[in-house]
């Protein structure tokens, strides 16, 4: 169960690295005098891709893959854009890397956008980080005024520079192409593809998309090289892992992972705590809300791309959400049903009228109307819906609710038959005065 | 509306491809629903309008399978290559299709019976076919407040739209005006305009046609037909000389509506109309609309029967002594070609002449390639000479702007600020500086693959020396086409058949008067034509609205409108095209045609056409430009006249000389402002009037103030109108806006259109 903080290094530093300074003195900005003064853009690259990274926004493509994607000989200017919506609920990782270490993210922008040639860079925040928001714009003037930013930067001949934008508050703006949309000005809705970004992206330039935490594990690994980063965790999943835990354990936070060495089990009850007193685990989403949920009988499965796609379900963002037996599952996926129907933008035809349809459903059964061929007819809506769609939302809302049907039918035939969603949702003030666990 | 793209399945560039297990070609790169459509094999669609650019893949209905892909695939956005293998029918797609559908439906209210789109709806068409038979909601459905009225002719019904985005794509990516957009998200979505205003402007009724269900509905004809009792006929619009083809709707003997074709003229409109060719037909149906022959005898006015009227216009043409006939600009040619006739035998020694410029130098210009308006797409440098397409020719607009998306510079020079000027290169000259501002032009002309000149006839038979400009540098370049705006709905027609301009007639004797949809009192030199009608002999007018000129006539014989009857006109590109009779008329009209036919029985020398059809035969065989044209070739789209050949451009050396003191006059029409959109009920809100308009430092010069009424004079008249300030607008001249019914700008000009200046005082 070995812990790294390697894209956290202020842990490993214990302080926060906020300033130009501080994060200089735990040896911050080396790698990107070291790849800028010595590198070609092309060696880096390489670098890269042998470390094997993989996005950790959700999907997992391979960092250096997507990168090379980018045509060589295109004519217009190419961009890097920062996905820093961290929008999927549950997760909250690169939160902390913003505020506590922002530097590191910068460095890690410079260093890709040197990388694929680009000039510009931007990173797209969600609207509710407006602290983040603050820090990071603070800690981009300061890179820009200590020559990590702008032009010639550390007397490279490099240009490399960072705007800062801040989304509205809308889920789908964490989809890349949904993303761009936005950050053009746009209504924020994803695009159709192919062309894909690195083709066509922002202003229909040549765009590199990566997430907050993919970009700050840059540094580390050029610093220490491929090798060490992708001689941690397994062949498929190297490097680690941020993981935020949040929901019925006595210890939320992030807890960054060696990929493959750590089971879920031991991040829930060793790591992040355990559940309170005399409660028993019921269910988890360990990727994020968007990925189908896991049971009591899945708790040893490794955290890893793979060991969790067998399991059934999805590493993701990381974000794990954990409920012990005083949630109960229907309201759950209610809550995450509607969750999906509000967040919809509403331009593929499933996903809009899908969504609240599925919300509709699951708010009849917990309104005690439920029938018993709803089952017949959410799983038909789950294949009408699923897979259909132009971006993932749609998917990301039928996993969780499909898997919590299968997983945990009995709970919800007894809701079902019974008319009666019990137990209701909890809440600390009516655990402490021993109030009512039923109602 | 043209659900899929045209296919062209007998180029050389065709795959092979496998459709349904069967072997089936098309285009490479074509759209695989349009390459489905070419191959027989319907795949539904509602997004996807292959005129609103790239497709956007939203409605996700077109799904299908495609070997290779995984899951399945939106045909809209696949195009077809070689050896690929497309199954729509399979089970899985069968079943995405029908999910589609029942999703779109789950919270569609389904109130077909009470909604205007039932019957021609294709949400009904495709849900027939492709859809479930039952809905599994049990919820109650979403509803919204309904309708709301995007604008003065546009309902909006929430509850009825899925979401397809056609309505918003035409408003950001076809008419650029990117006032519609979509507000909410998720199922609350809603078609918004993005100011929160009325969604106006010059093309906004095209989302009515574009709409693929009962959202967008037409105000003017919602509840007043139902698909089943209405009859649709294809004709050609009138309104300007652009000519988009469209469809009228007729119902009890009126018609309701007129929309874009299902199958659009993909060289002239592709299926876009403006408001006013969309709308204007409510002009027909107006208090002005001539609905009663009309008989002056001394002091006494009285209504009188078609026959009557008839007899009494032969009895008071024969006892003349010379006679002559004027046509409007938008006369067909069967008319005018009859009126030619009449002219030529039993009318007492006639002259004949047409609304119309002499356009002397325009000759050689004329005589380069003619474009077609289709053309303009694949241009790679449009210039665009005077005029105002957006508001003189409003679908021109539409399709430079298509060119300019394309990548087509576009440089546009004139004499006037326009509505264009964004699109590129905004070239102003001052009256009489049109050729020199023609020289940056005339430089890329030579440079470039395929140039195109689209220009306006009156801006420049104002500056002769900048047409000879143009023709020269035009003739130079090979793959050079010039598209000329016309100022006369029929003018090449007129001109084809050699009718020549009135503007000679206006000092002589007219003696008696036959007029065909002419109207000169309110064109050009208006005071001039007036003292010479009031001193001449009677005057016969066959009009199908009251004007000045019916006011005065002796015989009024109402006539059809374009609505109404069966001709043909020349419009844009030289392009012979015909209209036909959506509606019979009111019951004391007849066509023009008919009517001049009659009128030649009465004075005694039958002419033997008994249809417009051989009218036109005659006609065609009279003159060399319309040789070897028919009804038949002409057909449902049209087809090119020749090409006429230069004239002698001699004296064309230098812009024609102003007449009078003060600064020069430049006058622009708009459609928007003219007849039908004033009499039109479903128009009139947003019609456009009269007015002035001066460079602000002009106006403090002239001492004038901004929206006071100005007194402008010129030696051909007077006129007193609202003058507007604009910064855009070119110092040194006064720009006014003429054609609007009852307005005067008009008479400040000579009748043959002679540059005049004006002084300008506070009225």
């Amino acid at each position: 169960m070995p812990q790294l903080n390697s894209v956290y290094r202020h842990r490993a530093a214990d302080r926060v690295l906020t300033t130009v300074d501080t994060y200089r003195l735990s040896g911050g900005y080396l790698a990107l005098e070291k790849a800028l003064g010595e590198m070609t853009a092309d060696e880096l690259l390489y670098v890269f891709h042998r470390s094997g990274l993989r996005g950790r926004g959700g999907a997992g493509f391979p960092m250096g893959r997507k990168a090379s994607f980018l045509p060589k000989d295109a004519q217009l200017a190419k961009y890097l854009v920062c996905n820093a919506d961290e929008s999927e609920p549950g997760t909250f990782k690169d939160r902390e890397i913003m505020e506590l270490n922002p530097h590191q993210l910068i460095e890690g922008m410079v260093l890709a956008g040197y990388a694929i040639g680009a000039e510009r860079g931007y990173i797209y925040i969600r609207g509710e980080y407006e602290y983040q928001a603050q820090i990071l714009d603070a800690a981009i003037e300061a890179a820009r005024e200590s020559g990590y930013l702008g032009s010639d930067i550390a007397g490279s001949k490099v240009d490399f520079d960072l705007t800062l934008y801040r989304g509205a508050g809308a889920y789908i703006c964490g989809e890349e192409t949904g993303l761009l949309e936005s950050l053009e000005g746009k209504r924020g809705q994803p695009r159709l593809k192919p062309p894909f970004p690195a083709v066509k992206g922002l202003w229909a330039s040549p765009t590199l998309l990566n997430n907050v935490e993919t970009l700050a594990a840059l540094p580390p690994i050029v610093e220490n090289g491929p090798d060490w980063y992708a001689g941690m965790g397994t062949e498929k999943s190297p490097g680690t892992k941020v993981f935020s835990i949040s929901g019925h354990v006595t210890k939320p936070g992030n807890y960054e992972v060696v990929l493959g060495d750590t089971t879920l089990r031991e991040l829930i009850f060793d790591m992040a705590g355990g559940l309170r007193e005399g409660r028993s685990f019921k269910a988890c989403w360990v990727g994020g809300s968007s990925v189908p949920v896991l049971a009591e009988q899945h708790l040893d499965t490794p955290l890893d791309y793979e060991s969790l796609q067998e399991a059934g379900t999805f590493l993701g963002s990381g974000g794990c959400i954990v409920m012990d037996d005083s949630g109960c599952i229907v309201r759950a996926s209610l809550r995450l049903a509607s969750f999906y129907r509000h967040e919809s933008c509403g331009k593929c035809t499933p996903c809009r009228e899908g969504t609240g349809w599925m919300e509709n459903v699951l708010q009849r059964m917990v309104d005690g109307e439920g029938r018993m061929e709803d089952f017949e007819l959410m799983e038909a809506l789950f294949g009408r819906i699923g897979g259909k769609c132009l971006c993932a939302l749609a998917d990301g809302a039928v996993a969780p609710i499909s898997s919590a049907i299968r997983l945990f039918r009995k709970d919800f035939v007894r809701v079902v038959s019974e008319g009666s969603p019990l137990p209701q949702p909890m809440s600390p003030q009516l655990e402490m005065s021993g109030g009512r666990a039923n109602a | 509306m043209p659900d899929y793209a045209p296919v062209d399945l007998t180029g050389t560039d065709l795959v092979e491809f496998e459709l349904n297990g069967r072997t089936v070609k098309a285009p490479a790169g074509t759209m695989l629903v349009d390459a489905c459509a070419a191959n027989g094999v319907e795949v539904p669609i509602f997004c996807y309008e292959p005129r609103l650019g790239d497709p956007l893949g939203a409605c996700r209905q077109c799904l299908v399978s495609v070997e290779g892909i995984p899951g399945l695939t939106t045909a809209c956005s696949t195009p077809v290559a070689a050896e690929m293998m497309v199954d729509t029918v399979s089970e899985e797609v069968r079943e995405a299709q029908d999910g589609i559908l029942e999703l779109l439906l789950e919270n569609h209210p389904l109130d077909c019976p009470v909604c205007d789109k039932g019957g021609e709806c294709p949400l009904q068409d495709r849900t027939f076919r492709f859809g479930p038979g039952e809905s599994r909601m049990v919820e109650p459905k979403r509803h919204f407040p309904k309708p709301l009225k995007l604008s003065p002719q546009i309902a909006l019904d929430r509850e009825r739209c899925i979401s397809c985005y056609r309505c918003v794509r035409f408003s950001q990516d076809v008419s650029e005006d990117g006032n519609l957009t979509m507000s909410e998200r998720g199922g609350r979505s809603e078609i918004t305009t993005f100011t929160g205003d009325s969604y106006n402007g010059r093309f906004t009724g095209n989302v009515i046609d574009l709409c693929p269900v009962g959202a967008l509905t037409s105000i003017p004809y919602r509840f007043t037909s139902r698909p089943w009792d209405i009859q649709n006929t294809p004709s050609v619009c009138a309104s300007c000389s652009v000519g988009c083809n469209t469809e009228l709707t007729l119902r009890e003997g009126e018609i309701k509506r007129v929309q874009g074709r299902d199958e659009p003229n993909w060289q002239v409109e592709e299926g876009w109309l403006c408001n006013v060719g969309r709308w204007g037909y409510g002009a027909d149906q107006a208090p002005q609309r001539l609905r009663q022959p009309i008989l002056r005898d001394g002091g006494e006015t009285r209504e009188c029967s078609l026959e009557e009227a008839v007899a009494a216009a032969g009895l008071v043409l024969a006892h003349e002594a010379h006679t002559t006939v004027l046509l409007g600009g938008d006369v067909t040619v069967e008319e005018a070609f009859i009126a030619k006739e009449l002219a030529a035998g039993p009318l007492p020694d006639a002259q004949v002449g047409s609304a119309g410029v002499v356009g002397a130098a325009l000759g050689p210009l004329r005589a380069l390639p003619a474009a077609q308006l289709g053309d303009i797409d694949g241009a790679d440098l449009v210039v665009v000479v005077g005029g105002d397409p957006a508001n003189q020719h409003p679908v021109a607009e539409l399709r430079l702007r298509k060119a300019r998306r394309a990548g087509a510079r576009i440089v546009l020079v004139g004499p006037r600020a326009q509505e264009l000027e964004s699109l590129g290169e905004s070239i102003r000259t001052a009256p009489g500086n049109l050729a020199e501002g023609l020289t940056s032009a005339v430089a890329q002309i030579a440079t470039v693959k395929r140039p195109l000149v689209v220009w306006d006839e009156l801006d420049l038979d104002a500056e002769p020396d900048a047409a000879v400009v143009l023709a020269t540098a035009l003739g130079d370049n090979a793959a050079a086409s010039q598209l000329e705006l016309t100022s006369e709905v029929n003018g090449a027609g007129l001109r084809a058949l050699g009718v020549a301009p009135h503007s000679r007639l206006v000092d002589q004797d007219l003696g008696g008067v036959l007029a065909v949809r002419a109207n000169p009192g309110a064109g050009p030199g208006g005071d001039a034509w007036n003292r010479a009608l009031d001193s001449g002999g009677p005057i016969v007018v066959i009009a199908s609205h009251h004007s000045e000129l019916t006011e005065r006539a002796t015989v009024v014989i109402p006539c059809s409108s374009h609505f109404e009857h069966e001709g043909v006109l020349v419009t844009a590109g030289q392009r012979a095209q015909r209209l036909r009779p959506g509606a019979a008329g009111p019951e004391q009209s007849a066509p023009g045609w008919e009517i001049l036919i009659a009128l030649s029985h009465r004075l005694g020398v039958a002419l033997e056409y008994r249809s417009p059809r051989s009218a036109f035969a005659a006609a065609t065989a009279s003159a060399p430009a319309l040789s070897g044209l028919d009804y038949d070739t002409l057909g449902d789209l049209g087809a090119e006249i020749a090409t006429s050949p230069a004239s002698d451009v001699n004296g064309a050396g230098a812009p024609r000389a102003h007449d009078g003191e003060g600064l020069p006059l430049v006058t622009g029409r708009s459609v928007f402002g003219g007849p039908e959109a004033h009499l039109s009920e479903g128009l009139v809100v947003t019609a456009t009037g009269e007015e002035a308009v001066l460079h602000p430092a002009e106006a403090a010069r002239l001492n004038v103030a901004d929206a006071n009424l100005i007194t402008l004079n010129s030696p051909n008249g007077e006129c007193t109108v609202r003058l507007r300030l604009d910064p855009g607008a070119p110092e040194g001249a006064v720009f006014a806006v003429r054609g609007v019914p009852g307005g005067t700008v008009e008479s400040l000009l000579a009748p043959d259109r002679a540059p005049v200046n004006v002084t300008v005082n506070t009225a």
